[in-house]
């Protein structure tokens, strides 16, 4: 509920207009109707797809074969999944040191960058507009392609690298360093967060700032006493919005591996192991068993920030209302 | 224009009610589209439009398009909607449309899944066609014919005949004065070979091939084994042992590239095989990519067997073509088939772009007119070595082998990045193998 008030802030709340029940009741019915294309794309492109996944994830199911035809297993994907299968932990691991690694780093990016840009000069805009490019780019196909070969042995980074002497490794190729090639690219992209960070910031009160001054307080000081609390519900925003994404990378790991997780596995992110299991090999029951655990995991990931979110997230609504 | 204000003049009624209705409509022409998709048998009956899908590069698709126009030319009716794609993730799109209901009338497909599609039902059962005499596979050599069936059902028509090829590059042997390889050189000598290369011309000799499941196929039925034996796997952990130290002594001599460039190598397209890229002297690959690897490198190239007895390669189905078992014109798609495979002027068209043509009356003709010289080079050789095939070619492999083949890599690249060896990666290939076939 907290939360909701930050999130809920741009929408002005609109006025109530007097009116009689009769036209309330007609306007309500026109909301609908204008909702109604978003209402049937939710009922058919994700309501109804995702009970039948929750029907199939206890079925043994192959997409070549009709709906019916789904055999009744009972838990025994789930069972599979916890006991039996090494890739599926294996895919458990890469993901989660891709989001421990990859979003918090990401967040730091993001905020050091809104920071510097958090200032009157002439072209700021064309600066914030450049570091928000790479994020527009988002999950694109071209952009993954373009960082592989950057990041190979004889990419762009190896002959920057060659400038200092160095020899670079062939790092997309080199299974201990493969993963850390995407989480890189993951944190380039920040201009998400960055832009959100920057409305932040534009909000703490200058005053803070100049009552600090006048007390004698170091930059380090103001930051970690002012601009952090000030920023608190952002940086919670980001960060679970952020988490989620983390955990649901794919597109980098798929262009990178040619959709196999390789080298041995190093990329094999959880979405792209459920993606090899529902659509190689043709398993979509089991595929379907591990998308309905991942939902409640990042669900449960989820409600852990926001319980957590209580001790250190400072909401201002009471003094600036 | 004016604002629409909440006054009630008869105007602005109007006005708000065709915004509703309009609102209203939209979302029902959005299904109604949704809905009518799939419409088209309506119309003058005798008017067909049949989808095909294939995988492969430009100039497969040139080809198979002309072909296809051919065919309507002959039969003004029938039309065709064309859908081609690169090899990888054309197994998922096809997989895709099969569980919307919409798979393509004719598609292509390959040994890795005709097993599987075959067990699920997906694909007709040609083998009525075959007695009635609407399809004809009587001038197929019988190890083609048979690598099409599936619990004794013919699930796809071979559309070319490969086997294991070596490719080499000449030019960079004659820049050093080195010696061509030869088939029925032993796997010894080859790497003993390999390994002079990398000495002299600075370049790796051989991709490495432990990650290579057709020449590991080759190499266990050299041994007296197989990669199946039914619906089992026709290997144990000593000679994955075996494979995988060959290749780990072949490393340490240095006749392979480094493990990051034998990853890359290990990609299934042809444009990235260590032979085109310049990264390795020679690549392991089928015979029919000849003009294919040839149009990627400026490289003069050379083919050959598999190292060791070539007997054992086997008149390979490189690639069929499967009707849809729920397509509404079954007949004419199996006739378009019959044409593919059977018509001389429409294998004329093809040349060996899939392989060898199936038809052995129409491979004699093909191979006297093919102007092509890399197609050429596959044919002298695809027929030096057939002439050496011996008996008992593999069948047609079960389901599951996609994942047998990926699994190969995973656990080879283990090997070939130090992190595992050949015995553990040996014990933990049986079992995964085991478990993508079903065995026990």
């Amino acid at each position: 509920m907290t939360a909701s008030t930050v999130f809920a802030e741009p929408v002005a709340p609109a006025a109530p207009r007097p009116g009689r029940r009769v036209r309330r009741r007609r306007e309500n019915l026109a909301g609908y109707v204008f909702l109604s294309p978003w209402l049937l794309g939710l009922l058919g492109i994700t309501a109804v797809p995702m009970l039948i996944s929750l029907y199939l994830s206890f079925t043994d199911y192959s997409p070549l074969i009709s709906l019916g035809d789904a055999e009744w297993v009972g838990l025994d994907n789930y069972r599979r999944m916890f006991t039996a299968d090494q890739s599926y932990w294996h895919s458990v691991t890469v993901t989660i040191t891709f989001a421990l690694v990859a979003v918090p780093l990401k967040l730091a990016a993001a905020l050091g960058v809104a920071m510097l840009l958090n200032r009157t000069m002439r072209g700021i805009s064309v600066f914030r507009g450049l570091f928000y490019l790479p994020s527009l780019l988002g999950g694109s196909v071209a952009l993954a392609i373009v960082w592989v070969s950057m990041f190979n042995r004889d990419g762009a980074f190896n002959s920057f690298l060659a400038l200092f002497g160095i020899e670079g490794l062939p790092w997309v190729s080199d299974p201990d360093w493969a993963l850390y090639t995407l989480i890189l690219l993951a944190i380039w992209q920040f201009g998400a967060p960055m832009v959100i960070f920057l409305a932040g910031l534009k909000q703490v009160p200058v005053e803070l700032y100049e009552a600090a001054s006048v007390d004698g307080a170091s930059a380090w000081r103001k930051f970690v006493h002012i601009t952090l609390p000030m920023l608190s519900p952002v940086i919670f925003f980001n960060l679970v919005l952020e988490t989620i994404n983390g955990f649901q990378g794919f597109t980098s790991a798929f262009v990178l591996s040619n959709g196999t997780g390789g080298p041995v596995d190093s990329t094999l992110m959880y979405t792209l192991n459920l993606y090899i299991k529902g659509f190689s090999e043709l398993e979509m029951g089991y595929a379907s068993a591990m998308a309905w655990v991942f939902l409640i995991v990042i669900g449960a990931i989820t409600v852990v920030l926001f319980t957590t979110g209580r001790f250190w997230v400072h909401y201002s609504d009471n003094e600036e209302r | 224009m004016e604002p629409i204000t909440r006054g009630n003049t008869p105007a602005q009624r109007t006005t708000r009610r065709r915004l509703l209705a309009a609102a209203l409509t939209v979302p029902l022409l959005l299904g109604a589209a949704a809905c009518g998709g799939d419409d088209k048998s309506g119309g003058a009956s005798d008017k067909v439009e049949l989808s095909v899908f294939w995988w492969g590069a430009e100039k497969r698709a040139e080809l198979t398009e002309q072909a296809l126009a051919l065919y309507t030319q002959k039969n003004p009716n029938v039309t065709f909607k064309k859908t081609w794609q690169g090899n990888q993730g054309y197994f998922d799109k096809l997989a895709t449309l099969t569980a919307g209901g919409n798979a393509p009338d004719i598609f292509q497909i390959d040994d890795n899944y005709i097993s599987e599609y075959a067990g699920r039902g997906v694909t007709l059962d040609l083998t009525p066609y075959t007695e009635s005499g609407k399809l004809d596979v009587s001038k197929f050599p019988e190890s083609l014919r048979k690598y099409g069936e599936v619990d004794g059902k013919l699930a796809g028509v071979a559309m070319g005949e490969n086997t294991q090829g070596l490719v080499y590059n000449k030019t960079l042997l004659a820049k050093h004065n080195l010696p061509e390889p030869k088939t029925g050189m032993s796997w010894d000598e080859f790497i003993t070979w390999a390994a002079g290369v990398s000495k002299t011309a600075k370049l790796p000799g051989t991709q490495d091939a432990s990650a290579v499941y057709q020449a590991l196929w080759v190499f266990l039925r050299q041994n007296g084994k197989d990669l199946y034996a039914g619906k089992e796997l026709g290997f144990d952990e000593a000679d994955m042992t075996k494979w995988f130290t060959l290749w780990k002594d072949a490393r340490a001599k240095g006749a392979t590239p480094t493990p990051d460039v034998i990853h890359e190598g290990n990609a299934s397209d042809v444009s990235k095989q260590l032979i085109v890229t310049g990264k390795a002297g020679t690549s392991w690959v089928w015979t029919n990519q000849m003009p294919e690897l040839k149009k990627n490198t400026e490289a003069e190239l050379g083919l050959m067997a598999y190292p060791g007895d070539p007997s054992v390669q086997w008149a390979r189905a490189s690639l069929y073509f499967s009707a849809f078992r729920g397509s509404k014109h079954k007949d004419t798609a199996v006739d378009v088939i019959n044409f593919l495979a059977n018509d001389p002027e429409a294998a004329k068209i093809l040349g060996t772009d899939r392989g060898l043509p199936p038809n052995l009356d129409i491979r004699k003709q093909v191979a006297s007119t093919v102007t092509d010289p890399n197609m050429k080079q596959t044919i002298a050789v695809q027929d030096e070595l057939g002439a050496k095939f011996g008996p008992n070619p593999p069948t047609v492999p079960p389901k599951g082998h996609s994942k047998v083949r990926s699994e190969l890599v995973r656990v080879a690249e283990e090997v070939v990045y130090g992190r595992q060896t050949p015995a553990q990666a040996a014990a933990a290939y049986v079992a995964a193998a085991k478990a993508a076939i079903g065995a026990s």
